[in-house]
């Protein structure tokens, strides 16, 4: 069972072409964009998760594996400051922090894309695009929206991820699950993300609509981020993963990188063999899908 | 579901050819119902397309269009405003009370007024935002509130349920050239209202899509979470939107109040209705994130218009109320469509 | 529109009126037999002769909060009642329901009498008739004199809405009024609709009404927004230039329409119903011909002391005839001797 076999090949291609390009020196040397130590968080009596030890480096996608209730969702919730931790020790690029919103971690790059993507659907692309961040020019009282530069810039950045914006005022309602992942993905690359924390991007997508995002992931990689995705789909991880970190009842059962493993490892690690006839059924026969 | 594809560089998911766009704009509609009543009555009447006709539709239009756009900006956010009417009726009392029990300058009860109307509008917003009850219940609390003021305070100081002597106050002369003012064009008496209607409409419409504040009131009232978790203060806007419509009102209210040197004390009841009609046939939507200024003053034009021509026509004007109805559920149907084409189809 | 949504709201808050209502009437669930027991025994239950005892009435009207008429309606029951050493409670709704739930409340607290306007005879019938079989004396005021006694009420103070509109009409003919705009603030007060009818009849129409619009045409506005019915008064002048005389029920709406003749132009010449301020330095100034002045005081403060009189010395004013209180004409030349005292409340 080869990768590439991955409906979306073309994926596969931009992947394989991208690691080889990324240079060495991109990565800072034994710092870490993101670190974490023996991660735990506890709500009442319930331990949601505990023992998470991992790091995110610039341009390294780092995938979070596991079911519903494996304690994905703290995890991100933790990092992306909207929930405190309670034990264990947090790292932004060497500094110990502990976040108690999502403004702090937002201020040291770490910007997070939850599954409703914080869009508003009935308005333009470039509105949503600068919505809470809008450029102005003049002095009050003619303070106003700095229109064209919005625009161009939404145009343009847009455009790295490779979405053609003819209308910038096109309302985000009109445009398909990928292309509103990609307008949330563009701007939190634009307001200077270093570490881009993707809440499920791919949960409720179609086939072609989950490999358009996943491009993005890889697009955004490229460009130097360190990318955490969360997904229960190791379909989708797999391609685009480097590192994987498997969770399972809040507790890290797995942290291996790409090297060490295969998808139908994989899989069978993350069912834990239980029902891996179907899943390598499915696998296997990809275009019947 | 078939346009987007994985290949670089491919246009969005298209459906908006020119013709779609005019489409969802949220003011078609309304125009269009405007110029065929405008026909029609121009048609039917020979007073409606006078001067004195067209002054007689802007004089009706003008204080309602200055309430339907502040209303219409409250909407988009995302709220009403239930007391916005009687308020109309607390902030001419003000002036009226101040100017005849006290004999101050009649501008600075007009300053105390407005104070007395941006208190109200942050109360409002404050208990809406706080509470995060609807506010069509917090501002229906109001609205009975400032009526049993309006009554009480009134009855209490003056023995009636009416103050007047408003034009013997100090600065009168000024205070009617600038709110209650004519012009005569032709054998058309056209009030300085009109301008200020005019003027509320360009503001609001320059604030709404030329401004970051513009911005955050389509996102408070169209998503609010997503809004929140992007940095906009929708609480902060929301209040403002209150703080708005009440300002609105105290104009509305001072333009009335010098106009008709006196004030009673249960006017105003039900006119909040009024406002959301406006605002609605001109486009705004009841579920907020979508509307204009431009739409709602249509509205208020639209609902000038009818109200005119009926009596131009020489109709029973018991029928008007009916009329108004109909042009609401057009619109409300029209505002659905509109909307569904713009946000819901989306593919994926 | 304006009014439906505002009725809407009233009839919310009557539900909440109902909710309290229907809690103490089920309180008193086993009442009604006692009490219909004890009026067969003595018919009138109240005590006569007593002249020290603290009496409680009840007034109820179908006024609005604010409305200036109603206003001095309730100034004159109080005045009345704090001449008199007598407990006055006046409470209003404007619609019949509520209004009917009002008497009910007031006879579960078993008041000394009742006082009570009936712009919808058929819909109070039974709540009348329910306080008067607790023993508790009625007095009907202002609309409703056809019904009156009918209803077993002790008389009536008031004065009938067709007969006043008549007397209007007939001095706006002899003013040489010839086609006249009779002004209607409240859709379906039945009341209105009778004084306009009956200024037709004063202006000459046939009583068959086939030919009242050649002689009046009434048109309904919205009293809670008097610039837009100034305007609406003006559009209609206009349209209709036959149109020379101006019948308003209201003063406020009296104050839009003499702006309203200023402004289309108009010679039509005006008179209305009721006073305040504006009213009289218009009628100084000639913008009004006269005004109907109902003395709507009395209406409150007459229906008091004939309770009064009835429950302390067993009077019946009139042996129950009904009890006129207007109209009185106000014109130019009695104008100074009212004007001051309205300012007072009570006119």
């Amino acid at each position: 069972m080869r990768p590439d076999v991955h409906p979306i090949d073309d994926i596969q291609a931009a992947l394989d072409g991208a690691g080889d390009q990324l240079p060495e020196s991109d990565i800072p040397p034994h710092t870490p964009l993101l670190e974490v130590r023996g991660l735990g968080k506890r709500y009442g009596g319930v331990v949601a998760l505990q023992g998470i030890s991992a790091t995110v480096n610039s341009g390294e996608v780092t995938c979070v594996l596991g079911d519903n209730g494996a304690g994905k969702s703290t995890l991100i919730k933790i990092l992306s400051g909207v929930v405190s931790f309670d034990q264990g020790q947090y790292f932004v690029a060497g500094k110990r922090v502990k976040f108690s919103s999502p403004r702090q971690a937002l201020d040291r790059g770490i910007a997070t894309v939850f599954q409703d993507l914080a869009i508003v659907p009935l308005m333009s692309i470039w509105r949503n695009f600068f919505l809470g961040s809008e450029p102005t020019r003049g002095v009050w009282p003619l303070r106003r929206l700095d229109v064209e530069q919005a625009q161009d810039i939404t145009v343009a950045e847009l455009a790295r991820f490779g979405l053609d914006v003819q209308d910038p005022h096109q309302p985000v309602g009109t445009l398909s699950g990928g292309e509103r992942q990609c307008v949330a993905i563009a701007r939190a690359v634009y307001f200077g993300a270093r570490v881009l924390i993707l809440d499920e991007p791919t949960a409720s997508l179609g086939v072609k609509q989950a490999g358009m995002v996943l491009r993005h992931v890889v697009q955004a990689r490229e460009r130097g981020l360190g990318v955490i995705f969360i997904t229960h789909n190791p379909r989708h991880a797999y391609p685009v993963g480097d590192r994987f970190i498997l969770l399972n009842h809040g507790a890290m059962v797995a942290n291996v990188t790409r090297e060490d493993i295969d998808l139908d490892d994989l899989t069978q690690l993350m069912s834990g063999g239980a029902d891996l006839d179907e899943l390598a059924h499915e696998v296997e026969d990809p275009p019947h899908r | 579901m078939t346009a987007a594809t994985s290949a670089r560089g491919v246009p969005l998911t298209p459906g908006r050819s020119p013709l779609v766009r005019a489409l969802s704009r949220p003011e078609l509609g309304s125009v269009i119902g405007a110029v065929i009543i405008a026909a029609f009555f121009a048609t039917q009447t020979a007073e409606f397309a006078s001067s004195a006709g067209i002054a007689n539709v802007l004089d009706v239009t003008a204080t309602l269009g200055i309430m339907a756009v502040a209303v219409a900006l409250l909407m988009i956010g995302g709220e009403f405003d239930l007391s916005a009417g009687v308020l109309t009726a607390s902030t001419g009392l003000v002036t009226a009370l101040l100017v005849d029990q006290l004999g101050v300058n009649i501008w600075e009860g007009i300053a105390w007024s407005l104070l007395f109307a941006l208190a109200v509008g942050f109360l409002n917003g404050i208990l809406v935002t706080r509470t995060r009850l609807p506010s069509f219940i917090v501002t229906l609390g109001t609205f009975l509130a400032l009526q049993g003021i309006n009554v009480g305070v009134t009855k209490h100081l003056t023995d009636t349920v009416q103050v007047g002597g408003v034009d013997e106050a100090q600065g009168y002369g000024a205070a009617r050239a600038v709110f209650a003012s004519t012009a005569t064009i032709g054998d058309g008496q056209f009030r300085v209202a009109i301008l200020w209607w005019i003027g509320v409409a360009v503001v609001a419409t320059l604030l709404l899509i030329r401004t970051k504040f513009g911005n955050w009131i389509f996102a408070s009232g169209g998503a609010p979470t997503s809004a929140r978790s992007v940095g906009v203060p929708v609480g902060r806007t929301k209040i403002l939107l209150f703080m708005t419509t009440a300002t609105a009102a105290w104009l509305v209210g001072t333009i009335s109040v010098v106009r008709l040197t006196s004030v009673q004390a249960n006017v105003g009841l039900g006119e909040e209705f009024n406002y959301i009609i406006a605002a609605v046939i001109g486009g705004c939507l009841l579920t907020g994130g979508a509307g204009s200024a431009i739409g709602a003053s249509i509205g208020a034009l639209i609902y000038g218009m009818t109200q005119q021509g009926i009596v131009f026509a020489q109709w029973d004007t018991d029928w008007f109320p009916l009329f108004l109805g109909g042009m609401l559920l057009a619109a409300v149907l029209i505002n659905t469509v509109v909307v569904r084409r713009r946000a819901e189809d989306s593919p994926g | 529109m304006g009014r439906g949504a505002w009725l809407a709201l009233t009839a919310a808050i009557a539900l909440i009126l109902c909710g309290c209502t229907a809690g103490s009437r089920s309180e008193d669930s086993a009442g009604p037999v006692v009490e219909s027991s004890r009026a067969t025994e003595t018919p009138t239950a109240t005590p006569l002769g007593d002249p020290d005892r603290l009496l409680t009435f009840a007034v109820v009207t179908h006024g609005t909060a604010g409305d200036s008429f109603w206003d001095v309606v309730k100034t004159g029951a109080e005045d009345a009642g704090a001449a008199d050493n007598i407990e006055i409670d006046y409470q209003a709704d404007p619609e019949p329901g509520g209004q009917a739930q009002l008497i009910d409340a007031a006879t579960s607290s078993q008041v000394d009498g009742l006082i009570v306007s009936m712009p919808d005879p058929d819909a109070l019938q039974e709540s009348i008739a329910r306080a008067e079989a607790a023993g508790i004396p009625v007095v009907t005021i202002d609309a409703g004199e056809e019904r009156s006694a009918e209803f077993g009420a002790l008389t009536h103070v008031g004065q009938s809405a067709a007969s006043v509109g008549e007397g209007a009409g007939v001095r706006l003919r002899e003013a040489g009024v010839t086609k006249l705009l009779c002004v209607i603030h409240e859709a379906g007060n039945v009341s209105l609709e009778e004084r306009c009818q009956g200024a037709a009849l004063g202006l000459g129409a046939n009583p068959s009404g086939g030919d009242v619009e050649d002689v009046m045409h009434t048109m309904r506005v919205n009293a809670s927004n008097i610039a837009v019915t100034e305007t609406t008064i003006a559009s209609e002048l206009r349209t209709d230039p036959e149109i020379d005389g101006v019948l308003t029920l209201n003063p406020a709406v009296a104050d839009a329409a003499a702006a309203a003749i200023e402004a289309a132009g108009s010679a039509a010449m005006l008179a209305t119903f009721d006073l305040n301020a504006d009213v009289f330095q218009s009628i100084r100034n000639g913008q009004i011909l006269f005004a109907v002045d109902q003395q709507q005081y009395l209406q409150g403060y007459l229906p008091v002391v004939f309770l009064a009189l009835y429950a302390r010395n067993g009077n019946v004013v009139g042996g129950g005839q009904p009890v006129p209180t207007g109209p009185r004409y106000i014109t130019v030349e009695n104008v100074d001797s009212v004007e001051d005292l309205a300012s007072n409340g009570t006119r």
